[in-house]
């Protein structure tokens, strides 16, 4: 009997482990996201979120104390200006961390379904985007105050002119939906799913970029279309602005920049792999990764000033982040010994990296 | 070569499916699985009837006789075991190669199902650079993963007082014992150890099966509770449904008694 009990394990185990290993690769579905203040990145990376102090590049605090691949954080840490640190996970809950102490102050565990946009603060209210189709509006002790559902889930971080709160959904539409009451203002229909997050403009402008592959303009008032450009293909993030034109990539790896009033193209700059991650305005340069594992430094103008291959096994799917004069970039690397987080300067010199500790 | 031959074929038909029925990706994956399983009904097909046979040979007096005659003597009894195959013109691969083809097939099929469910940000830069150029990407997305009361992308639970209760798992296991209840081979050696192996996977594979569905996503269970009765019903088109083995107290050799008569 004990040979054939034997025999049963070899047959369901390597089945059990076939199973949970494409499980398993397939929750591994994370790219780091970060956030900085004038003391510390804060990087969502894996299963756990880290502080990083920019002046010792070491690690500060790492939350939560234990975690598991399954759960991996996603969305963007965001800090309110009451100083918490916001930040949402595959678990379904949604954090308020001391970003001084890295302890947990409060959590909400009413989403049915994974955060993977960043939230907004603004008006002493939290603002947080939920794949389970809803946007949940929550005081600054994580109490929820109304939600609002949506045709489908909500990926990109919403944003705010303070009185209206604005985001896409994978339904392919932009709702502008008023902070105080959580009602609906308007809806727009668009020609492909908004994963990414929108930016607003100086002049009631919305910009956003879809999967469809277009970059819209919207009237903040009434979601009417100002202008809209196709790209050359699908549009992960969405643009970057610096006040004046607009910066945005797509999968083909085309950087191009438009001016933010009436949609006129300024230059294009084909880059070596596809650009998911949003641009960064970093020391008035725009910074830029792509899949292939470069990151780019070009001038508002277009010319490329720098160019950093990072390692083979590196693709950069994350926006960048400013730290001070420094660009941080957050790879995602196959390779468990690669640096998770590294700092350039205007030079595309390394001047210092980050390895979580084991 | 596993991705281009097996995942990315089987993640495009499955879009595919899903396109043609107009966007619902829980009956999308109950016909590609339909379609699937038709497809390898050849395999199972031959696998059944080699299972009888050998079934059949393991339940004879000649084949109970040379067990006994060199029950000490291994190497003798495997020769004999063979002169025996040679002599009745049975294959023992035939039984088991079938089985062994149609494994790559199902994980593909699980693999293909997760890829296509693209319930996570990565999931979808990999199924973006999975599907076919026929495809305009930008409609695909957003896939429609809500069928029934579930989301195919998450493991299920109905929730009832507060309480999160696990239908699907418990489907998945019950169809996956009944499967095996109903489709296990009828023996009447009382020391045929293949009818014990098959006894203990009734047991175990929908506690496997089970566990899966409670922990992955729901979209595996519904192709789990699919592939379980469209075997069935394989069986039963091939007249190998033994229903009677679901009645408790029923043994497989009583069934087939009954049967026979």
């Amino acid at each position: 009997m004990n040979k054939k009990y034997l025999f049963l394990i070899g047959l369901l185990l390597p089945l059990a482990l076939v199973l949970s290993g494409c499980a398993a690769g397939l929750t591994a579905n994370a790219w780091p996201a970060m956030t900085t203040d004038t003391k510390n990145a804060y990087l969502a990376g894996g299963p756990y979120v880290y502080a990083v102090s920019l002046q010792t590049h070491a690690q500060v605090w790492r939350f939560p104390a234990s975690s598991s691949a399954a759960n991996p954080f996603y969305a963007t840490p965001v800090l309110t200006p009451d100083g918490q640190l916001i930040v949402g996970g595959f678990d379904k809950k949604l954090y308020s961390i001391n970003p001084v102490t890295g302890q947990s102050t409060w959590q909400f565990t009413g989403a049915h379904d994974r955060f993977f946009g960043g939230v907004v603060a603004v008006n002493n209210m939290i603002y947080a985007p939920n794949a389970d189709y809803n946007l949940y509006a929550l005081d600054l002790k994580g109490q929820l105050q109304w939600t609002f559902e949506a045709d489908q889930s909500i990926w990109g971080a919403p944003v705010s002119d303070g009185t209206n709160i604005y985001f896409g959904t994978l339904g392919r539409k932009v709702y502008a939906v008023n902070a105080k009451t959580g009602k609906q203002v308007w809806m727009q229909v668009l020609d492909g799913a908004v994963l990414g997050s929108p930016v607003l403009g100086k002049t009631n402008a919305l910009y956003l970029g879809t999967y469809g592959g277009t970059l819209y303009a919207l009237n903040t008032a009434d979601g009417k279309t100002i202008w809209s450009k196709p790209a050359s293909t699908w549009i992960w993030s969405g643009p970057v602005s610096d006040g004046t034109n607009l910066y945005v990539g797509d999968a083909n790896g085309k950087l191009v920049a438009y001016t933010a009033s009436g949609g006129s193209k300024l230059w294009e700059q084909d880059l070596n792999g596809a650009i998911v991650g949003s641009p960064c305005m970093c020391g008035g340069n725009i910074v830029v990764g792509t899949e292939a594992g470069t990151v780019y430094f070009i001038d508002p103008t277009g010319k490329v000033l720098q160019t950093v291959s990072l390692a083979a096994t590196m693709k950069v799917y994350a926006t960048p982040a400013s730290a001070g004069t420094l660009a941080l970039v957050a790879p995602t690397s196959t390779a468990s010994t690669d640096p998770v987080l590294v700092a350039l300067d205007a030079a595309g010199t390394t001047k210092w990296s980050f390895i979580p500790p084991k | 070569m596993w991705e281009t031959i097996i995942v990315t074929p089987f993640t495009n038909a499955l879009l595919f499916i899903y396109k043609l029925i107009g966007g619902n990706f829980g009956v999308a994956i109950i016909l590609f699985t339909i379609l699937i399983r038709l497809i390898t009904h050849p395999l199972m097909a031959s696998q059944i009837k080699g299972s009888t046979k050998m079934q059949e040979m393991q339940n004879s007096k000649e084949w109970q006789d040379i067990q006994k005659k060199y029950k000490d003597d291994k190497e003798k009894l495997a020769q004999e075991q063979m002169k025996y195959y040679k002599e009745i013109g049975y294959n023992p691969m035939s039984s088991c190669l079938p089985s062994v083809i149609q494994i790559p097939i199902i994980f593909g099929l699980y693999q293909s199902i997760m890829r296509a469910l693209a319930a996570s940000p990565l999931q979808l830069l990999i199924l973006t650079r999975t599907v076919y150029s026929f495809f305009h990407v930008g409609d695909l997305v957003p896939l429609n993963s809500r069928f029934l009361w579930m989301n195919l992308g998450q493991p299920e639970r109905v929730y009832m007082f507060g309480y999160g209760i696990p239908v699907l798992a418990v489907i998945v296991a019950l169809t996956t014992y009944v499967q095996s209840k109903v489709t296990m081979p009828a023996s009447t050696n009382p020391n045929d150890q293949s009818a014990m192996m098959g006894k203990m996977m009734a047991i175990y594979m929908p506690l496997l099966l089970g566990y899966f569905a409670l922990t992955f996503a729901s979209g595996l269970s519904v192709y789990f509770i699919a592939g379980n009765l469209v075997g069935i019903a394989q069986y039963a088109l091939l007249g190998k449904v033994n229903w009677r083995a679901l009645l408790p107290g029923a043994k497989p050799t009583q069934a087939l008694a009954v049967r026979k008569k």
